[in-house]
């Protein structure tokens, strides 16, 4: 049966003193697909690895369904692991290493043989049975370590990039297969990326990590539209970043001064307070029209210049220099009504103030 | 194929020609002499009327004697490389997974620091050890363990230790070469599906080490059946091998022809070692060549 796991204040302090994992609090909920998101180095593999038991935390606990397992070893905590390169037993036929848990949990031959079979086939492998793992594509080996990972039904199914050395298209395909599979056996699973679009298209939950600290935990839309953090709204797709200095206009309301005559009128709910504040802006919420005469809002639009242009295909991603010097990264849908602008063309930006999102930083 | 290629590889033989040479003259040329003279009645170059004969090969075959040191030969081999595996593979398994470097390098040291001493000095410092007024026997003695002092020097055992400590460096290279390239999350992966680390390590390293427990195997077993000084030395001629054999045919007998039998007679166990090798690698690895 799928957990639930608790990470209560979990360190891991490596000798030299380097923090790799520093005070990561977050409870995992069953049955969730739960990602952790961050850089390399940010402490997400540690992380994995000390539910895993692979590590031993330097401190803190961690609770799978509320018992504490801090101190058990790897072997005796019944979770199921996809490495990074898939650690298949190059020995051992595809067979034999979907098998090796069950034998290990010393169930019978024939028990053995059908839970085997079963779970080949629910990887789509079945006639690969007698191949070793050298012999079978990248995508296949990527199959076979799921299989033999969920084969002794874990109570929680931990990945480790797992689809990070495969092709785009058939990470893709592998992204929804693997969706699919967690949804359908309900499985807990901790899912390790440092791929933010992988994580946004699969996960529940996801929790961005950065220097061994989670910097905000929370679904996909939560993490892309409301980044806490500025590093997770840098981190998480493209992002104008704004700082500057909290005013107030002549009109009574809140706004952000961030220099050289540019000042963005804050939405309510960040009016509070004073001083430093660094907002970002969504290139996708501001929306691009050709410079015309007349006057403009002020706290909400800017005029600018278009300085190069890059087409995604699906979408233009503008560089834009504003009159008041500062860049932003404007993305328009390539729908066939809109125009495409040109280096050089002058353009009138207008967002919603609403759009703005507060960071600490 | 242009006659550039086709002469490309005519210049670079030029390169080729010295380790040609050396291995003419310093491999070829000596086996073919001893090949020759285990098949000669005496030494062509002093006896001016020499024949074909195959009474060396007879001799050793119709004798018990020879029987008996060839099989004494191959039992010390045999125990030395059973008994430098088993101290050579833990040492090797901690070397090759050791994570701190300083550790890996004191270990490395400690294994490659032996070697630095030559061969007799090594021996030489066993056979104070071992003998029966040595610090071995002193010690047993003088706790009481002990009333006789036991019988260490001039056996098959005395042999033993010293051509182990001599070889298990040979073992430990070969064997942390190979530990060292298996992938340890092969080993966490076994663990996460259920096996104890002992289990683990049966079931994952130790068959993918095998090519290393083979190899290593070999070359002890080939050098310690060939290794003369630490037989003599720690045998006293009280334990006899084929290497002091083939000694004493050439110094005390002057039997040449005799001594290079016993030679080609060594060279052949080790060759048929080598053969039933590739075949047990054949064996166990029958896929890895494809990865």
């Amino acid at each position: 049966m799928s957990a639930s796991i608790e990470i209560a204040g979990v360190s891991k302090i490596y000798d030299g003193g380097v923090r790799a994992v520093d005070a990561v609090a977050m409870d995992i909920r069953q049955g969730e697909f739960f990602s952790l998101l961050g850089p390399s180095g940010c402490g997400k593999t540690t992380t994995l690895r000390m539910i895993a038991g692979f590590e031993t935390p330097s401190a803190g606990a961690i609770r799978v369904d509320g018992a504490d397992i801090t101190h058990v070893p790897a072997h005796k905590r019944d979770m199921g692991m996809v490495f990074q390169n898939y650690a298949l037993f190059p020995h051992r036929t595809v067979a034999e290493n979907v098998a090796f848990g069950l034998r290990m949990r010393g169930l019978d031959k024939a028990t053995i043989a059908a839970k085997v079979k079963a779970a080949l086939a629910m990887v789509e492998l079945s006639g690969l049975e007698d191949r070793r793992p050298a012999q079978l594509s990248g995508g296949q080996q990527q199959r076979v370590a799921l299989a033999r990972a969920i084969v002794i039904a874990p109570r929680v199914l931990l990945c480790d990039e797992p689809l990070g050395a495969l092709d785009k298209k058939l990470r893709q395909q592998m992204q929804f297969e693997l969706k699919q599979l967690q949804k359908k056996l309900g499985l807990t699973l901790v899912f390790v990326t440092h791929d933010q679009e992988e994580a946004l298209a699969m996960s529940d939950r996801i929790a961005v990590m950065n220097g061994g600290r989670v910097e905000q935990v929370g679904t996909p839309t939560e993490i892309y539209n409301q980044p806490t953090t500025r590093f997770v709204a840098d981190f998480i797709g493209d992002t104008n970043i704004f700082r500057g200095e909290r005013t107030t206009t002549g009109t009574g309301a809140s706004a952000l001064d961030v220099g050289k005559g540019l000042i963005l009128a804050l939405p309510p709910t960040d009016a509070q307070g004073t001083g430093v504040l660094s907002v970002a802006l969504r290139p996708e919420k501001i929306r691009l029209s050709p410079r015309g005469d007349a006057a403009i809002a002020a706290g909400s639009s800017a005029h600018g210049i278009v300085e190069n242009t890059n087409f995604l295909g699906g979408a233009v991603l503008y560089r834009i220099e504003l009159a008041s010097g500062h860049r932003v990264l404007v993305q328009q849908p390539n729908a066939g009504t809109s125009r495409l602008f040109v280096p050089g063309n002058g353009v009138t930006l207008d967002w919603t103030p609403a759009d703005l999102v507060a960071l600490k930083d | 194929m242009s006659s550039t290629a086709a002469q490309r590889p005519n210049g670079l033989a030029l390169f080729i020609l010295p380790s040609a040479l050396l291995f003419a003259l310093f491999f070829f040329l000596p086996i073919g002499l001893m090949a020759t003279m285990s098949v000669l009645t005496g030494n062509p170059v002093v006896m001016p009327k020499v024949a074909f004969t195959t009474r060396h090969y007879a001799r050793m075959i119709d004798d018990p004697f020879y029987l008996e040191v060839i099989w004494t030969t191959i039992r010390i081999g045999l125990v030395t490389t059973l008994v430098a595996l088993a101290i050579g593979y833990p040492l090797a398994h901690w070397m090759a997974r050791i994570k701190s470097r300083t550790g890996h390098a004191l270990l490395l040291m400690a294994v490659l620091a032996p070697m630095l001493t030559g061969i007799v000095v090594r021996t030489f410092a066993w056979m104070t050890l071992l003998s029966d007024k040595g610090v071995v026997n002193q010690t047993l003695m003088s706790l009481g363990l002990i009333a006789q002092p036991l019988k260490l020097m001039y056996t098959e055992t005395g042999i033993v230790v010293g051509l182990v400590h001599i070889y298990v460096p040979f073992m430990v290279l070969t064997l942390t070469g190979v530990i060292g390239r298996i992938d340890e999350r092969l080993e966490q992966a076994a663990e996460n599906l259920g096996a104890s680390p002992l289990r683990a390590f049966i079931e994952v390293t130790l068959p993918l080490s095998l090519p290393g427990i083979l190899a290593g195997s070999l070359l002890v077993f080939a050098l310690a059946i060939s290794a003369y000084v630490t037989p003599i030395l720690l045998g006293g001629f009280q334990i006899m091998t084929l290497p002091i054999l083939i000694y004493q045919q050439i110094s005390a007998n002057f039997n040449v022809g005799f001594a290079a039998a016993i030679g080609i007679v060594l060279l052949v166990i080790s060759l048929l070692l080598v053969i039933a090798y590739n075949r047990a690698l054949g064996l166990v690895s029958g896929q890895r060549e494809l990865q």
